[in-house]
């Protein structure tokens, strides 16, 4: 068992209840995928593990240990070891993809090299493998933000990578990119899943991902699980489940 | 951080409970609010309407005891008008009855307050259009203007100098401002500082003191310094170097708050150290800013430097302020040109760095 989560609560500070008592289990190597309609409390789920937001109330386990109260250097520790890749990227513009890629070492180097730019021969070494197993080593001596949004989430990817995560976190990390761009993407999550063995979750959107890359499935709504099961499982039933009622509502408003 | 009580109540009693301290807390403000209205409207009505304008008294009575009656009164006004839930108040922190009643009192006294604001405007400045038209006061603009528009080139090289040094004096205040502010910024910025109560404290003492210190305007803070330094450059420079440095610590930490949260999370999710992320995710991202803020800020410092120099901050203000006293006005016309001229060639030299660093 890699995580577990008992009875996540998350209220945000405006009162938002956007997490209703989740319980799950994750186990090694598995690629779960979280869907959900916009609101339902995927990106808080996946925040709430890493502890980039705190929950209100409940439990989340790492490799059996209980870090939903760890702090300061601990929770660093913990953090060095989940990777996570988001839906913006979210990488230093006007730094070169080299160098974005580094970043995700910093929690394993000291602050002065790291603020000197000190990387050993070690370091660079490492950055270049990630980059191409991403396969953009020839882009990196370029600026991230020259690069196209889909090149920009395999920096992301290599960064995370730069962790040797034993679990990799992704927030709709192909919702801004094109189908095509989309599935070569995702890919490169099902590599590090399958070569490597790194536990994914990951929020996604589009079914037809879920069905190819997840090979098990959390379906969110308002704060809850209403469903868990096999990719193969969903069929019409489901997708109106989860999707269909809250369409209507839509409407309604 | 999450504390041990906080888990144990239930999510629904928490939501419950922030609602009730909100709107407590709304209201509470909304009476102090309304005691201002009220308080206020009475003094404009009774000081500057009443006693200066109808009865035209020249010393205005005072007395603590009266002002102290009117506070008390609008204590008792202002906390009913609240407690009717339809007071201007209620309306503005969201807590006001919805109803015809409150759409009247809300209308209504706005429409009052401004009104009465406006008119004790104009009897306060003594609004005249007689003053402004009058045939001597025309003259004289006439003849000063005449004056202006004919400089006189004999002092040339004296306001040149004079020139020269306002320019360096603005440079200097600008470029020990800016390892000074940096530092500051990062401090006054509260995305960074929010994260616990003591960085909080500090945050929130270093704002008010900044605050403080920017409320006082360059030139009051000149006749300080030029009493504590003595009259002169060194004067003139350090009133500027203070107000930069707390008008720009203000712009920088803006900036800083600003920023997108986006690479700050990346990073921090890596689990890297709270200086890591500062340098990796936020500096980056408050280069460009924080360059064209101080190139402004040169601008708006060499313009500040001759205003200083009126109340003998050194250069070409307390040149011009000379020539004033003796009413060279041909003279006075050559240091105005020349001041403009700088002011122009500065405004546009920044505004084209500006343009070439985005
Ligand atoms: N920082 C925050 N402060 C207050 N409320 C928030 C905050 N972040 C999210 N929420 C609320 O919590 C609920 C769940 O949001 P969340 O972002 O987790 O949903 P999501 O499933 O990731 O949606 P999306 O598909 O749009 O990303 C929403 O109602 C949202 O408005
Ligand atoms: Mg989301």
């Amino acid at each position: 068992m890699i995580l577990k989560v008992e009875n996540l609560h998350k209220i945000y500070k405006n009162g938002t209840h956007a997490l209703k008592g989740i319980n799950f289990e994750v186990k090694k190597g598995e690629f779960l995928v979280i869907i959900g309609l916009s609101g339902s409390g995927k990106s808080t789920l996946l925040r709430c593990i890493n502890r980039l937001v705190e929950p209100t109330a409940g439990r989340v386990k790492f490799l059996g240990k209980d870090i939903t109260h760890v702090t300061g250097e601990e929770l660093r520790k913990v953090k060095t070891q989940i990777g996570m890749v988001f839906q913006h990227f979210n990488l230093i513009n006007r730094h070169s993809v080299l160098k974005n890629v580094i970043s995700g070492k910093l929690g394993q180097m000291k602050t002065l090299n790291s603020i000197f730019g000190n990387f050993t021969d070690d370091i660079y070494e490492e950055a270049y493998r990630n980059l191409d197993i991403v396969g953009i080593k020839e882009k990196a001596k370029e600026r991230a933000n020259s690069l196209s949004g889909g090149q920009q989430q395999r920096v992301a990817i290599a960064r995370s990578l730069m962790q040797s995560p034993k679990l990799l976190l992704a927030d709709e990390p192909v919702a801004s990119l094109d189908p095509a761009t989309s599935n070569s993407v995702m890919k490169f999550f099902e590599k590090v899943n399958k070569e490597f063995g790194t536990t994914v979750i990951c929020n996604l959107h589009f079914l037809s991902l879920v069905r190819r890359f997840a090979t098990r499935v959390i379906a969110l709504k308002s704060g809850e699980i209403i469903y868990e099961g096999e990719p193969s499982e969903i069929d019409e039933n489901w997708f109106k489940t989860i999707y269909g009622d809250e369409a209507e509502e839509v409407e309604i408003r | 951080m999450i504390n041990k009580t906080e888990v144990d109540q239930s999510p629904l009693d928490i939501i419950r409970q922030n609602q009730r301290l909100e709107e407590r807390a709304n209201f509470i403000k909304a009476i102090f609010l309304d005691i201002f209205f009220v308080f206020y409207s009475i003094l404009v009505l009774q000081r500057a309407i009443y006693y200066k304008f109808i009865l035209d008294l020249r010393e205005i009575p005072f007395s603590w005891g009266s002002i102290l009656t009117i506070f008390l009164i609008s204590v008792f006004i202002g906390t009913g008008w609240t407690f009717t839930r339809t007071s201007l108040s209620c309306k503005l922190f969201g807590i006001a009855k919805d109803n015809k009643v409150t759409k009247w009192t809300v209308e209504i006294s706005g429409w009052f307050l401004f009104n009465i604001t406006f008119i004790a405007g104009w009897i306060i400045t003594k609004l005249s259009i007689v003053d402004l038209f009058s045939p001597e006061g025309v003259q004289g603009a006439e003849r000063l203007f005449g004056a202006l528009f004919r400089p006189e080139f004999g002092i040339f090289d004296d306001a040149l100098f004079a020139m020269i040094e306002t320019i360096y004096i603005a440079l200097l205040a600008t470029l020990i401002s800016i390892p000074i502010t940096l530092v500051i910024s990062f401090f006054t910025a509260r995305n960074l500082m929010k994260g616990s109560k003591i960085t909080f404290a500090v945050y929130f003492v270093l704002r008010l003191v900044l605050n403080f210190i920017r409320s006082i305007e360059p030139l009051i803070w000149a006749i300080i310094f030029s009493v504590w330094v003595g009259i002169g450059p060194f004067a003139g420079m350090i009133a500027l170097l203070v107000h930069t440095i707390a008008s720009n610590a203000k712009l920088y930490s803006e900036a800083i708050e600003g920023i997108e949260q986006g690479p700050v999370e990346a990073i921090t999710a890596t689990g890297a150290n709270k200086i890591q992320v500062v340098w990796y995710a936020v500096v980056p991202q408050i280069v460009l800013p924080f360059l064209s803020f101080t190139i402004y800020r040169w601008d708006i410092n060499v313009r500040m430097a001759t205003i200083i120099g009126l109340v003998g901050g050194g250069g070409i203000g307390t040149m011009l302020m000379q020539y004033q006293g003796l009413a060279r006005w041909h003279e006075v016309g050559l240091i105005v040109l020349m001041i403009a001229l700088v002011v122009w060639i500065m405004d546009y030299i920044s505004a084209k760095i500006r343009e070439a660093i985005y």
